[in-house]
C-alpha cells in the first residue's frame, strides 16, 4: 500500500511539474508563418509567382471573366438553363451579390491586388545581389496590379484603390474612374521602365516591356487619350520593341501549339498538370475552364455562345483568291462550318439550331471530342494584331487617317484579304467612315477574345439610347440596357453594406 | 417520504415508540459500506427477508436498524439477514438510490417481503457536477438530469438526438441521415463559432459522437449555467453534458440483452406527375414566349420512389455486470446497423465496453474502456433537392447517355438536376472510424475526509474516408471525369491527466466540501490523403479501388496540436441543508492564443436558500422550497489551433516557359488577427425549486441572463482586403441571451394505475449588443444581423399580392407619380416600394421576421397499469419564421424543376390564387430574396409514443429469466404544422441562417419493436 501511495504521489508530482507553460507555445507545424517569410530572393520570387496563380482562379481568367467581357458584349450571349447566370449576361442584375456573376470576380481581383501589394511592400526590404533582378520583380508586381485594376475599371469603374496591405478592419475610400486610370498609368509606366525586353527559358510568360507599353496604351485608349496611347504603342510598332513582334499563322493564336509566339504580347500560361479543384489548396488546378463552359450543348455546359450575326459579317468579304475569310473557321462553330471548311464540331455534324453559333477560339475540338476544367491552352490576353488595330484607331482619332491604313492592312493581309482601300474605296480619308469600318475589322479579327466590351465602351456606342438600339440589332439583350447604368456593373451589395465609405454605382 | 406501504404485513405486532433522530438518509449503497459496522451484542433477534421491485428481486438495497449503526445489503437474490437487539422492537429502514425509503417495525424473528417503490421525487438523486457529485437537492446551479431510460427508449444514433424535449433549455436538431450527428444548443447562441456543448464521459473530455453507444449510459447531467459549468472553465461556454456509463453492482452476474428493430420512412413532397407537369411547363413557356420543350410524355418517373426506401435499424446490445463487496464490473457489447431511407446509404457500428472498479483498504482503482468501430456509407449529392429538380418526364435510365442514366436534355427536359440513382451508383463514399476511449483512475482515501484522485484518460481514433468516382454522368452537360479514387486517413489522440484532492467533512450542522485540482490535456490530429485518376477497372466488376492504381497522383497531409493546462478549485458549504454556498474558480491556459493571451481565469459563485427548512416556514403543503442564485464567468476558445498566426500559403504553383515548367509560389492568402483572446460569457441565473402534495408535484423555474463579450467570430471581411480561405477569427461581437425555463412534474403512484406528466417550457431571446470592427450590421444570404436585434433576422423584399389587371400595374405609383413596376403584367407579383423611390431594388428590403422560436415546449406523459406501461413525448416550437428553400424551386417556374402537385398559377381565367403567373426563363416572379418563401415555422410533434409489457415474473422464472419486456414504439409519427416543407424541425449549420431550409435532410418517421430480457 505504501508503495502504491508513493507511486501515485510521484506520478502526480511529475505530472504537475511537467505541465510547463512552454507546452502552450505550439507553432504551426504545417507551414511558414508570415514572419518567417519575405527574407530571401527565393521568397521574393515565390511571392511574385503567386500573383500569376490568380489567373487560374475562377473569378478571373479561368472562368467567369469571359462571361463579363465576351457574353455581355454583342458578340456573345447565354441561353443557360441557369437563369440567374444567363440574366447576368443580359443586364438583368437583380441580386448584386450573385456570386458567379459579380462577387467572385470582385473578390478575386482584390485577392490578386493583395498578392501584388505584398510583393511591393516586402520585397524592397529584401537584400538582393543583383538590384536589377529586384527591380524586375517589383515591375512584374506593378504590371499585374495595373492589369487587375485595368479590368476592374472596365467592369466596375468606381471602387476603392488599395495599394497597401489591408488589416481586417480597414475600410478604404471609394475612388473615381479617373483616379483608377491614374493608378493604372502609374503602375504600368513604372513597370515598363524596369521590365526586360524579353525573357528567356522558364521565365517566358512573364510580362515584357512591350506588354507593359501595350497595356498602358490600352489604358490611354479607354480614356480616349489618343496621343499618349499612340506614344505607348510606338514601342511595339516603330520603337525599340518592334523587332520582337509580328503576326503569325492566325490559328496559332488560340491553340496549344506555338504558344508564346511573336504575335503574343502578353499571354496567360495554362497547364493541365493538376486535374484538381481550383483555388489555394495543394496542387490546385492550373487549367482554363472556358471551353467547358462555352462548348456546345451536350458537350460542355453551353453557358455561353456566339451571336450568329458574325457569321454573315465574315462572309461579306472574300479573300483575294475568292475564299471565305479563314478567320471564320477558327473563330466560330456555326451551321455551315462542315460545308465551308470540312470541319466537324467536336467530331459531330451540326446538331444545333440553324441560327446558333458557338465560340471556337480556345476550344480543343481539334484534339478531343469533349472538354473539361483543365484546358492547357494559353489565353493570349494581348496580341500584336490588337495593338496594330488600336494603333490605327489612335491614328485615325488623331486625324492621321491615311497613316492608319497600313496597320489595318497588315492584319488583313495575313488572311489574304485585299488592302482596306481596295476593298472599301468609299472610306477614303473620312475619319468617321474609317472608324466604323475599323470597328468591324476588330470584331472579325478579335471576336471572342474578350476585348469587345472595352471596345464598345471606348467607342461610346452605349452612351446614347440610339447607339444602344443599334447594338441591340445585333444582340437583342441590349434592349435591357439602360444608358448610364449598365455601362458598369453594380458593386457587390455586401461590400457596399459593409463599407460605410462605399456608395453603390449610379442608378443601381 | 412516508408513503403508505404497498403491501400487507403482520400488524399484530405493536409498534414501539422510537427515538426520533434527525437523520441523514443513507441512500447510497457504497456509503453504507463505509460505515463501521458495530453491532451491539445483546440478545439476538434475527430478521430475514426479500426485497423486490416491480421487475424482481433487488440487489444492494441498504437495510438498517433505525437509530443504530447496524446495517446490511441485500444479496443478488434480493435476500437479507440482519440481527436485531433481542426483545426490543426494531424499525428497519430500507433504502436504495432511485427508490423511496421505507420503514418497517418488526419484533422477534420474522421474515419480511418488501417491495421497493421507485422514487417519484428525484430531489435526493446524486448528480455528477464535474470532478465530484452533489445531491440534487443541494444544487445551487442550473443542472438538468435526463434519465437513461428516457434516452434509451428512443431510437437514436447519437446521445444528442435523443435528448430533445427531455430537459429545458436544450434545442436539438437531428441529422436524419444514417450515422449523421445531431446539433445541440444549450440556452441559446452564446457565440458564432458553434453551439456544441462540452461532453464529459466518465471524466474524459470528449465528444459523444456517433460511435458512442447510448445503451451504455447510466445517467446524463446537463450543466447549463456558469456556476454549474465553471469547473470546466474555458470549454464550458456552450454548457456541459456529463455522461456516466454503467457500473456493476454487488451480486451475481446479471446478463441483460436488448434487441430493437426500427423501420424508418422519409417524409415526401406531393409532386406533379407527367400530365400535370406538362400542362404547367407548357404554360410557363407559352407565357414567356419561348418555344415549348419536346417533353417525353411517355415517361412518368416518380423520383421519390426511385430514391427513397423503407430504412431499417437493428440495434442489439448485451451486457454482463456484477461484483463483490469491493469490486464491480460491467461489460457490454453492441451492434447497430442502419439501412438508410435513401438508397445507397447506411451505417454500422460495433461497440465494446469494459468498466471495472476495485477497492482495497483506502485505495480504489478503476477503469472505463470503450472500443467502437463505426462505418457510414455516405449520401452523395442532395437527393432531397434532386427529387424536386428532376422532371417526371426524365427516365431513370437512358442508354444514350454516358454511364446509361437519364438526366436533363436540352431539347426535351432542360434541367441541371442530378439523377440521384446515378450519383448513388457512380459515387461511393464511406467514412469509417475506429475509436478507443478509456480512462484509468485511482483514489486514495488518505483520511476519512480527504481523498486524492488521479485520472488518466486516453482517446484515439483512426479515421478512414474513401471516395470512388466511376465514369458516367448524372447531370446535363457534365464535364468528363475518368474513374477517380480519393482516400484520406486521419488519426486523432487526446491525453488527459488530472489530479484532484477533495476534502469532505461535517462540523455539526456545517458541511464543507473542498476540491482542488490540476489538469493537462493534449489533443492531436493528423491526416494524409491521396488521389489518383484513371484507376484500373476490374474486368469482373467495378474497379481496383486502391491508390496503387491509376495515374496523375496528388497527395497531401497536415497535423495539429493543442495543449491545455488548467488549475481549478471548488468549495461547497452547507448549513443544515438550509443555506448552501458554492464557489468555483478555474484557470485555463491554451496554446491556441498568442503569447500574451494564453491564460484566462473564470470564477463563479452561487448560493441557495432552502426556505422550507426554516422554522418560520409553516406551509405544510409545501414539502420543499429552495431559491437559488448564481453568477459566473465562462470562457471559450472554439477556434483552430493556430488561428492567431498569419501564415504563408505555399501551394500556388504556376507554369512558365516553353516546357510549361511548374514553378513554386508562396504568399499570404488569409489574414490573421494576432491578438485573439478568450471569449468570455458572464451569466446570472435565478432559480426556484419546489415540491408539493407530498412530493407528487415538483416544479422548477429558472431565469437567466448571459452576456458573451469578445465573441470569437469569423466576421465577414471586406472583399477589398483581398482575404480568402475563410474569414479570420476576431474578438468581435457582444451577444446577450435572456431566457426563462420552467418544468412541472406530477406523478401519482398510489394505485395500480399509475400516471404522471412532466411539462417544460423554454423561452429564449438572443440579442446582438455589439458587432465587431465597429460595424452596426452584417448581411449573410437573406438575413441581417444588427446591433440591438437577434442574430440573422430575415431581410427581404416584401410582396403585396398579385397584379390582377394592366390598370393595377399602371396605377401602382410612388408619391412622385412614377410607375413602380412598369414592365409587370397581370399575374405578376406586386412588391412593396418601401423607400418610395419608384423602383424595386435592394434598398426596398426590410426586416420581416425572426428565425427564432418564441418558446419551445416539451410534454412527457406516462402511465402504467400492472405490467403495461405507456409513454408519450411531445415537443413543440412556436413563433419562428423560416425560409422554405425547396418550395422556392417547386413554385418558381423560372427554371425547370418538378412542380408542387395541385399548384394553381395565376391565369386570366384563374385569378383567385396567390401563385403568380408561370413564367419560364425570368426570375421576375421567383426571385429568392422575397418574403414569398417565408413561412410560419411553428410546429408540435409527437416525438415518441411507446407501450411496453413486462412479462409476469412467474412465467419468466420458469425459464430462468429475471425479467422480460416487450415494447412497441413510434417516433415523429404526428406533426402538426402549417409549414409546407418536408420537416419544420430541420437544421442548418450556418448560425446566421438558422431558419433557412435549404432542403435539409428531414427527421424520419420510425416504428420500433423491442425486446429486453435479463437473467
Amino acid at each position: 500500500m505504501k508503495k502504491i501511495l508513493l507511486t501515485l504521489l510521484i506520478t502526480g508530482t511529475f505530472v504537475i511539474s511537467s505541465c510547463k507553460k512552454s507546452l502552450l507555445d505550439q507553432d504551426n507545424p504545417n507551414t511558414l508563418t508570415q514572419e518567417q517569410f519575405w527574407k530571401t530572393e527565393s521568397d521574393a520570387q515565390k511571392g511574385v509567382n503567386a500573383i500569376y496563380h490568380m489567373f487560374y482562379q475562377p473569378g478571373g481568367w479561368s472562368r467567369w471573366i469571359y462571361f463579363r467581357l465576351d457574353l455581355t458584349s454583342d458578340e456573345g450571349f447565354s441561353k443557360s438553363p441557369w437563369i440567374e447566370l444567363a440574366d447576368w449576361t443580359r443586364f438583368q442584375y437583380i441580386n448584386y451579390n450573385f456570386f458567379e456573376g459579380n462577387q467572385v470576380s470582385y473578390r478575386d481581383t482584390y485577392k490578386a491586388i493583395f498578392r501584388c501589394n505584398q510583393v511591393l511592400t516586402y520585397v524592397p526590404e529584401i537584400p538582393f545581389a543583383d538590384q536589377s533582378k529586384k527591380a524586375q520583380m517589383l515591375a512584374e508586381a506593378k504590371f499585374l496590379r495595373g492589369l487587375y485594376y485595368y479590368y476592374a475599371a472596365i467592369l466596375w469603374e468606381n471602387f476603392p484603390i488599395v495599394t497597401t496591405i489591408q488589416s481586417p478592419t480597414d475600410m478604404p475610400q471609394q475612388s473615381s474612374l479617373a483616379q483608377v486610370w491614374a493608378q493604372v498609368e502609374r503602375d504600368l509606366s513604372e513597370a515598363a521602365a524596369a521590365l526586360p525586353v524579353q525573357w528567356n527559358g522558364n521565365d517566358i510568360g512573364r510580362p515584357t516591356k512591350g506588354a507593359a507599353f501595350a497595356l498602358l496604351g490600352k489604358t490611354y485608349m479607354q480614356q480616349r487619350k489618343w496621343a499618349q496611347a499612340k506614344t505607348a504603342f510606338d514601342y511595339l510598332i516603330t520603337g525599340a520593341g518592334a523587332g520582337f513582334y509580328d503576326l503569325v499563322d492566325y490559328k496559332d493564336n488560340f491553340r496549344v501549339e506555338n504558344e508564346n509566339n511573336k504575335e503574343s504580347v502578353f499571354e496567360i500560361q495554362f497547364s493541365d498538370a493538376n486535374k484538381t479543384a481550383e483555388g489555394d489548396g495543394p496542387s490546385s488546378n492550373m487549367g482554363n475552364n472556358r471551353a467547358q463552359f462555352f462548348a456546345p450543348r451536350s458537350i460542355g455546359w453551353s453557358d455561353g455562345q456566339a451571336r450568329n450575326w458574325m457569321v454573315a459579317e465574315f462572309k461579306k468579304e472574300k479573300t483575294l483568291d475568292g475564299k471565305i475569310d479563314p478567320r471564320l473557321r477558327y473563330s466560330l462553330f456555326y451551321p455551315g462550318l462542315e460545308a465551308d471548311f470540312g470541319d466537324k464540331t467536336y467530331g459531330r455534324s451540326w446538331q444545333w439550331d440553324a441560327d446558333e453559333a458557338w465560340f471556337r477560339k480556345y476550344s480543343r475540338d481539334y484534339m478531343r471530342t469533349n472538354e473539361d476544367y483543365f484546358s492547357q491552352v494559353n489565353t493570349r490576353m494581348i496580341r500584336f494584331a490588337d495593338i496594330l488595330l488600336m494603333y490605327a484607331e489612335a491614328s485615325n482619332e488623331l486625324g492621321q487617317t491615311a497613316e492608319a491604313y497600313q496597320y489595318v492592312n497588315r492584319v488583313r493581309q495575313r488572311v489574304n484579304l485585299a488592302p482596306l482601300a481596295t476593298a472599301y474605296p468609299a472610306i477614303g480619308n473620312d475619319q468617321s467612315l474609317f472608324r466604323e469600318r475599323l470597328k468591324m475589322e476588330r470584331a472579325l479579327e478579335l471576336c471572342g477574345e474578350s476585348v469587345r466590351w472595352a471596345d464598345l465602351k471606348r467607342w461610346g456606342d452605349l452612351e446614347t439610347q440610339a447607339g444602344v438600339a443599334k447594338v441591340a440589332q445585333r444582340d437583342p439583350d441590349f434592349n435591357n440596357f439602360v444608358p448610364g447604368k449598365h455601362i458598369r456593373l453594380p458593386l457587390p451589395q455586401i461590400e457596399v453594406e459593409n463599407n460605410k465609405d462605399l456608395k453603390q454605382n449610379p442608378n443601381y | 417520504m412516508n408513503k403508505k406501504l404497498p403491501q400487507g404485513r403482520d400488524t399484530n405486532i405493536p409498534l414501539k415508540s422510537i427515538v426520533k433522530i434527525k437523520d441523514r438518509i443513507f441512500k447510497i449503497a457504497l456509503t453504507m459500506l463505509l460505515i463501521n459496522l458495530t453491532i451491539s451484542v445483546q440478545a439476538q433477534q434475527k430478521i430475514t427477508g426479500i426485497v423486490k421491485d416491480a421487475s424482481g428481486p433487488l440487489a444492494g438495497v441498504g437495510v438498517q436498524i433505525k437509530g443504530t449503526k447496524t446495517s446490511t445489503l441485500t444479496d443478488g437474490n434480493g435476500k437479507f439477514m440482519i440481527a436485531g437487539s433481542g426483545t426490543t422492537k426494531a424499525v428497519l429502514v430500507f433504502s436504495f438510490i432511485g427508490y423511496q425509503t421505507q420503514e418497517f417495525s418488526v419484533a422477534g424473528d420474522q421474515t419480511l417481503s418488501v417491495t421497493m417503490i421507485e422514487s417519484t421525487s428525484d430531489l435526493n438523486e446524486v448528480v455528477v457536477v464535474g470532478y465530484s457529485t452533489q445531491r440534487k437537492q443541494d444544487l445551487t446551479g442550473a443542472v438538468s438530469i435526463v434519465k437513461a431510460e428516457d434516452v434509451k427508449k428512443r431510437q437514436a444514433t447519437t446521445v444528442a438526438e435523443s435528448l430533445q424535449g427531455l430537459a429545458t433549455g436544450i434545442r436539438v436538431r437531428g441529422g436524419g441521415q444514417p450515422g449523421s450527428e445531431a446539433q445541440i444548443q444549450i440556452r441559446g447562441l452564446k457565440n458564432f463559432s458553434g453551439t456544441d456543448p462540452l461532453y464529459v464521459i466518465d471524466g474524459l473530455v470528449t465528444s459523444a459522437n456517433r460511435d458512442f453507444n447510448p445503451a451504455d449510459i447510466e445517467s446524463i447531467q446537463i450543466l447549463k449555467d456558469a456556476s454549474a459549468a465553471a469547473i470546466y472553465g474555458t470549454r464550458a461556454a456552450n454548457g456541459v453534458i456529463i455522461i456516466t456509463t454503467k457500473k456493476g453492482s454487488e451480486g451475481p452476474t446479471k446478463i441483460d440483452v436488448s434487441a430493437k428493430t426500427t423501420f424508418q420512412t422519409i417524409p415526401r413532397y406531393l409532386l406533379a406527375e407527367t400530365s400535370e407537369f406538362a400542362a404547367l411547363n407548357n404554360m410557363a413557356y407559352d407565357n414567356a414566349n419561348v418555344k415549348r420543350q419536346n417533353l417525353d410524355l411517355s415517361v412518368n418517373t416518380d423520383w421519390q420512389d426511385e430514391t427513397y426506401r423503407t430504412g431499417m435499424v437493428q440495434d442489439y446490445s448485451i451486457s454482463f455486470s456484477g461484483g463483490g463487496k469491493d469490486n464491480s464490473y460491467f461489460i457490454s457489447g453492441g451492434y447497430f446497423t442502419n439501412k438508410g431511407a435513401v438508397i445507397s446509404t447506411g451505417f454500422d457500428r460495433v461497440n465494446f465496453r469494459v468498466n471495472t472498479k476495485t477497492k482495497k483498504g483506502i485505495f480504489t482503482i478503476g477503469e472505463n474502456l470503450a472500443i467502437s468501430n463505426a462505418k457510414a456509407d455516405e449520401m452523395s449529392g442532395n437527393p432531397i433537392v434532386s427529387v424536386v429538380r428532376l422532371l417526371p418526364t426524365i427516365p431513370v435510365y437512358n442508354p444514350a447517355n454516358p454511364g446509361g442514366y437519364g438526366y436533363g436534355d436540352e431539347a426535351r427536359a432542360r434541367t441541371f438536376g442530378t439523377n440521384p440513382v446515378a450519383i448513388a451508383d457512380l459515387e461511393d463514399r464511406t467514412n469509417e472510424n475506429l475509436r478507443i476511449r478509456g480512462n484509468l483512475f485511482s483514489e486514495l482515501q488518505i483520511l476519512p475526509s480527504l481523498k486524492y484522485k488521479i485520472n488518466v484518460g486516453y482517446e484515439t481514433s483512426r479515421d478512414h474516408y474513401s471516395y470512388l468516382r466511376k465514369p458516367g454522368n448524372w447531370t446535363l452537360n457534365q464535364a468528363f471525369d475518368p474513374a477517380i479514387i480519393n482516400e484520406n486517413r486521419g488519426e486523432s489522440s487526446t491525453i488527459l491527466i488530472e489530479n484532484t484532492l477533495s476534502f469532505d467533512k461535517d462540523f455539526g450542522k456545517h458541511k464543507l466540501n473542498v476540491l482542488a485540482g490540476q489538469s493537462y490535456q493534449r489533443d492531436k490530429y493528423a491526416q494524409i490523403w491521396g488521389t489518383k485518376r484513371n484507376i484500373l477497372a476490374n474486368p469482373s466488376e467495378g474497379y481496383y479501388d486502391v491508390l496503387d492504381q491509376g495515374d496523375e497522383p496528388q497527395t497531401g497531409g497536415f497535423k495539429n496540436r493543442t495543449d491545455l493546462i488548467s488549475y481549478f478549485g471548488r468549495f461547497e458549504y452547507n448549513y443544515a441543508d438550509k443555506y448552501l454556498l458554492n464557489g468555483v474558480v478555474r484557470t485555463d491556459g491554451v496554446s491556441r492564443f498568442g503569447k500574451d493571451h494564453k491564460f484566462g481565469v473564470f470564477p463563479s459563485i452561487s448560493g441557495a436558500w432552502r426556505i422550507s427548512r426554516e422554522d418560520f416556514f409553516k406551509a405544510s403543503w409545501i414539502d420543499d422550497l429552495k431559491l437559488r442564485a448564481n453568477y459566473g464567468t465562462l470562457g471559450s476558445s472554439n477556434i483552430g489551433p493556430y488561428d492567431y498566426i498569419a501564415f504563408i500559403n505555399t501551394f500556388p504553383t504556376i507554369v512558365l516557359g516553353p516546357g510549361q515548367t511548374v514553378l513554386p509560389g508562396a504568399t499570404q492568402v488569409k489574414l490573421a488577427n494576432p491578438d485573439l483572446r478568450w471569449e468570455e460569457v458572464t451569466q446570472q441565473n435565478y432559480g426556484l425549486d419546489a415540491a408539493f402534495l407530498k412530493n407528487k408535484l415538483t416544479i422548477s423555474a429558472e431565469y437567466f441572463i448571459s452576456k458573451t463579450k469578445d465573441v470569437l467570430l469569423q466576421y465577414p471581411l471586406l472583399l477589398s482586403t483581398g482575404n480568402d480561405g475563410g474569414n479570420p477569427y476576431v474578438n468581435g461581437a457582444t451577444l446577450g441571451n435572456k431566457g426563462f425555463e420552467f418544468t412541472a412534474s406530477y406523478q401519482e403512484n398510489k394505485n395500480a394505475f399509475k400516471y404522471g406528466a412532466t411539462a417544460n417550457l423554454t423561452t429564449l431571446r438572443n440579442k446582438v449588443l455589439d458587432l465587431g470592427y465597429g460595424k452596426n450590421r452584417t448581411f449573410v444570404g437573406n438575413t441581417v444581423t444588427e446591433v440591438g436585434q437577434p442574430i440573422g433576422m430575415w431581410y427581404v423584399l416584401q410582396t403585396d399580392g398579385l397584379f390582377q389587371t394592366a390598370q393595377e400595374v399602371a396605377g401602382y405609383k410612388n408619391a412622385a407619380g412614377k410607375v413602380i413596376q412598369p414592365t409587370a403584367q397581370p399575374g405578376d407579383i406586386r412588391f412593396k416600394d418601401n423607400n418610395a423611390d419608384g423602383e424595386i431594388n435592394n434598398s426596398d428590403k426590410v426586416v420581416v421576421g425572426s428565425p427564432w422560436a418564441d418558446y419551445e415546449i416539451g410534454l412527457n406523459l406516462n402511465a402504467s397499469y400492472k405490467n403495461f406501461s405507456f409513454n408519450m413525448d411531445w415537443f413543440g416550437s412556436f413563433g419562428s419564421t423560416v425560409f422554405n428553400g425547396p418550395r422556392s424551386v417547386t413554385d418558381a417556374f423560372s427554371d425547370n424543376s418538378n412542380y408542387r402537385a395541385g399548384i394553381q398559377p395565376w391565369t386570366p381565367q384563374n385569378t383567385n390564387t396567390d401563385v403568380p403567373r408561370a413564367y419560364y426563363g425570368s426570375t421576375i416572379n421567383s426571385r429568392g430574396d422575397t418574403d414569398r418563401w417565408l413561412e410560419n415555422g411553428s410546429f408540435a410533434r409527437l416525438k415518441y409514443i411507446g407501450i411496453s409489457y413486462n412479462v409476469p415474473e412467474k412465467m419468466m422464472k420458469k425459464i430462468g429469466f429475471r425479467n422480460t419486456q416487450i415494447s412497441v414504439s413510434g417516433q415523429n409519427l404526428i406533426t402538426i404544422t402549417k409549414y409546407t416543407g418536408l420537416d419544420p424541425e430541420f437544421s442548418n449549420n450556418s448560425i446566421f441562417e438558422k431558419g433557412f431550409d435549404f432542403g435539409a435532410f428531414p427527421n424520419l418517421r420510425m416504428v420500433s419493436v423491442g425486446l429486453q430480457f435479463g437473467f
